[in-house]
């Protein structure tokens, strides 16, 4: 039933009628179990100094968001200006059903999943209908309209205060032990979406989508179901956004949409993205980190870091045409960088 | 195989086919000629559901595919190559064929790699191998033919419908890409309906032409009652052509 | 409430045209989505004030010196951005917004909400009665004059050879440098000329509506509907969508809750692009 093959650095395990495959030569494992060794050290070692914890958290965060809207971006071929919608979804849901019912963490992931389904299958046939541009500029105004919506209806959700109160993610006793847990919870999530995603862009579903994002009409014709695979991609990655936002409104145990929908929420993960070298997975670890703490070195310099922060990034964007993953590794001439057309459909 | 019935198709004022009916049996390579802007590109479009035909039936081996979308038609066996190349530029060569190899019916689980090598016989047979691993828009115009034609064979069709190979090749390539169109139409036993200009090359290749003016079908028959018809000589005004 | 919808409606209206002319002149020609365009707004304003206030210029200097200034800005904006990464449209986009933010919060950082910003541009004080609707008299002129811009620029597009060049690379700009027309210079002439309608906008409506330092996203937040509805860049388009979105706003605002505008009027452009995916005029060019 289930057979195991090795040959030539690669292991192959056939199941029933399907095979799975992967290569184990050392110069394939060894940078990233580096880095993921670094990173699962990283916690340990600066226990002593919660800000920095938290800082690495909020850079796992960003990357729980950056990630889906990278695959999104190749998957429907469009580039989605709001992602943070689907934040600031989760993030309310999480923290209304727990100050109004009292729901642990536990209790409301599921809600979160569920009304994150809902309103991205609301939403999807915006993938079919509306092409390039109009695609992107509906999506840009979609969070800014939640964030009015959020001000109408205040006395739910608290306006400009945002909801506080809600139940912690998890809580053992002291404040330090908590911090690197968590820490180490927003790594684990942040490594699944990340291999989540690698798996599925590398398998054959990702050639298809590749082909989505360059010539839909051409895949069309060739046998390609586009919508559903464009919907799916849709749904599925604005799921996972709302899961990001619900680890957000558990983290820091308040949510206020002002923080999460407006504008500058939309540069950073867009500067993420663009940063970390468009697409590539990996590189928006490095774009995360990088905002990250620019920010927060910054924020020392008082309130002219509001607008001394978006010059920097705006002068990296241009001195880095392949963002900061391409100074580790330039992209080889047969690899997939796929090429985001905006403008036309 | 394929029946046309009575199809129209209009772009608001314009009727860019108007009451088309053709039938094409297996085995068969049709011609599909006539002057510019009679309707050719306009009612492959609607054979392969990129427009909705606005009156009319077409039906393919019994089922009716007239308001189907072109992957459920490409799925049923019907697969077309463009005028202008339209690879997926940013993807290589084995990768574009392995899109197609991937969109087929019969392909249930089939693996990245799995396509990926039966890509590359698809390649091979249309002497792409070498560049497979060449990014699709830095391709010359004949390579790129001829990787639409390899992911047009990767579909595995039943007909297959060739829009102007000719355009844009010297002498040698197309000659070339004749021999390529008659090699697979022997090796994968497949029915053809060619769209072309170049007169000579219908008249040697196909079984039977047919004639579109204005949207219209004014002749069909095989090559020599074509040369004669007068309706068609009218239509062609001055277009000379050589029989062999 | 009939009469209210119907005089605010017009007013919106003919509003908005100042608003979403500039937008629809540049994605109508350069086929870029200018989402920086909103610095022109608050630029127009607290330039102005700066001008007057640390410079001690009296109100036309300090017009003439900010139009200068705005000029330039979008100039360098033209050459250094959008000229560089014209291809590559995602770098182009994020660049675009970043600027907008830099500037927002620029001015946020130099002029907060409370430095009480105004301009003494009020041309008519008090209110006049419509349909027994008390408009303010600076709005109604505010209107007229954006019904006058909005003539000349169709008359100066239609008629003159300026325009027919422009209206030729707003619909293929590979084919009119062929026909020897200068896209790039074109394409910097029309960046320029977008330049005006927010800032005569904005000196008009800034004693009746409020200065802050984020009105410039406030008014691209009206603009993009207004756009999308009217095919991206199609003049035609933008000034009965301006009407269109004027008369949304009325409505919601009159008949149900002010901040319902913006939702409002993203429902209803949703709503037409099912039926209409390129918009009201399904056309590719400026007219």
């Amino acid at each position: 039933m289930v057979r195991i093959e090795h040959k030539r650095a690669r292991i192959i395990i056939r199941f029933k009628n399907s095979k799975y495959e992967w290569t184990i030569e050392p110069r394939y494992w060894r940078n990233p179990l580096i880095a993921v060794v670094a990173l699962v050290l990283a916690p340990l070692l600066i226990r002593d100094y919660p800000n920095l914890l938290t800082l690495l958290t909020t850079a796992y965060i960003y990357m729980l968001i950056c990630i889906p809207q990278s695959w999104q971006t190749v998957g429907t071929g469009r580039l989605n200006f709001g992602p943070q919608f689907f934040v600031g979804l989760g993030g309310y849901t999480a923290g209304l059903l727990s100050i109004h019912y009292g729901f642990g963490p536990l209790q409301t992931l599921p809600v979160v999943i569920l009304i994150s389904l809902a309103f991205a299958a609301l939403f999807s046939p915006l993938t079919i209908i509306a092409g390039g541009l109009y695609f992107s500029l509906i999506t840009l105004l979609l969070p800014l309209v939640f964030l009015e919506f959020t001000y109408v209806y205040s006395g739910i959700f608290r306006g400009e205060t945002g909801i506080s109160g809600i139940a912690p993610l998890i809580n053992l006793g002291t404040i330090r032990l908590n911090y690197v847990v968590l820490c180490y919870i927003s790594l684990f999530m942040t490594l699944v979406y990340m291999l989540l995603i690698d798996k599925i862009l590398r398998s054959r579903w990702g050639v298809l989508y590749g082909a989505i994002n360059d010539n839909e009409n051409a895949a069309n014709m060739m046998g390609v179901n586009i919508n559903k695979l464009k919907v799916t991609c849709y749904i599925a990655s604005s799921v996972l956004v709302g899961i990001a936002g619900w680890f957000i409104a558990h983290y820091f145990g308040t949510f206020a949409g002002v923080t999460y929908l407006p504008f500058t929420m939309l540069i950073k993960v867009l500067l993420i993205s663009m940063l970390g070298g468009r697409a590539q997975i990996y590189g928006v670890a490095a774009g995360a980190f990088f905002v990250v703490f620019l920010e927060d070195a910054l924020r020392s310099l008082g309130a002219i870091h509001y607008w001394i922060f978006p010059i920097i990034l705006l002068v990296f964007l241009f001195a880095l045409p392949e963002g900061l993953w391409g100074i580790y590794r330039k992209h080889k001439y047969r690899e997939y960088y796929p090429t985001m057309r905006v403008r036309k459909r | 195989m394929l029946n046309i019935k009575n199809v129209t198709k209009r772009f608001g004022n314009l009727v860019a086919v108007n009451n088309v009916s053709l039938h094409i049996d297996e085995g068969e390579v049709v011609g599909l000629i006539g002057p510019n802007g009679a309707g050719k590109t306009t009612l492959i479009n609607v054979i392969c559901g990129v427009y909705k035909a606005d009156s009319g039936k077409v039906e393919f081996n019994g089922v009716d595919i007239t308001n189907k979308e072109p992957y459920e038609i490409c799925k049923v066996g019907i697969s077309r190559t463009y005028q202008i190349p339209q690879p997926f530029p940013d993807m290589t060569a084995v990768n574009n064929v392995a899109v197609a190899v991937l969109g087929r019916r019969d392909v249930a689980n089939m693996s990245f790699g799995d396509a990926l090598l039966d890509a590359s016989h698809f390649l091979q047979f249309v002497g792409l191998l070498s560049k497979r691993d060449v990014l699709a828009r830095d391709l010359t115009l004949y390579e790129q033919r001829a990787l639409e034609l390899a992911r047009a064979l990767a579909t595995l069709p039943k007909l297959l419908i060739i829009d102007e190979a000719m355009a844009g090749l010297n002498p040698t390539e197309s000659l070339r890409a004749i021999r390529l169109i008659n090699r697979a139409r022997d090796e994968f036993n497949l029915t053809i309906l060619w769209v072309e200009h170049v007169m000579k090359i219908i008249m040697e290749t196909a079984d039977r032409v047919l004639v579109l003016h204005y949207g219209e079908k004014i002749a069909e028959g095989s090559p020599e009652e074509i040369s004669r018809d007068t309706r068609v000589i009218e239509a062609y005004l001055g277009e000379k052509y050589a029989l062999r | 409430m009939l009469p209210q919808v119907v005089v605010y409606t017009f007013i919106l209206g003919s509003l908005y045209l100042l608003v979403s002319l500039g937008f629809s002149l540049i994605s109508g020609v350069l086929r870029v989505f200018n989402l920086g365009y909103g610095i022109v707004f608050a630029l127009a304003a607290y330039l102005t004030w700066m001008c007057m206030r640390d410079f001690g210029l009296g109100l036309i200097p300090s017009i003439i010196l900010m139009v200068a200034f705005q000029l330039g800005i979008t100039y360098a904006m033209y050459r250094g951005i959008i000229l560089r990464y014209f291809e590559r449209e995602e770098i182009l986009l994020t660049a675009l917004i970043l600027v907008a933010n830099i500037v927002e919060q620029a001015v946020n950082y130099k002029y907060p909400i409370i430095a009480g910003v105004s301009i003494p541009t009020t041309l008519a004080p008090g209110t006049l009665d419509i349909l027994g609707v008390a408009i303010p008299k600076q709005l109604i002129i505010a209107a007229i004059v954006g019904l006058i811009f909005t003539t000349l620029f169709v008359i100066f597009f239609l008629k003159s050879k300026f325009g027919l060049i422009t209206r030729a690379i707003s619909q293929d700009p590979q084919s009119s440098l062929l026909m020897g027309a200068n896209v790039t210079r074109f394409f910097g002439y029309a960046c320029l000329l977008s330049v005006i309608p927010p800032i005569v906008c904005t000196l008009l409506v800034a004693p009746v509506w409020a200065i802050d330092p984020f009105m410039g996203s406030s008014f691209l937040m009206t603009a993009i509907p207004i756009s999308i509805l009217g095919s991206l860049g199609n003049l035609r388009g933008s000034i009965i969508s301006s009407y269109i979105i004027g008369f949304v706003h009325s409505i919601v605002s009159f008949a149900f809750n002010p901040r319902f505008m913006g939702l409002a009027a993203l429902v209803v452009v949703i709503a037409v692009l099912v039926f209409k995916p390129e918009g009201i005029t399904r056309s590719e060019s400026l007219w």
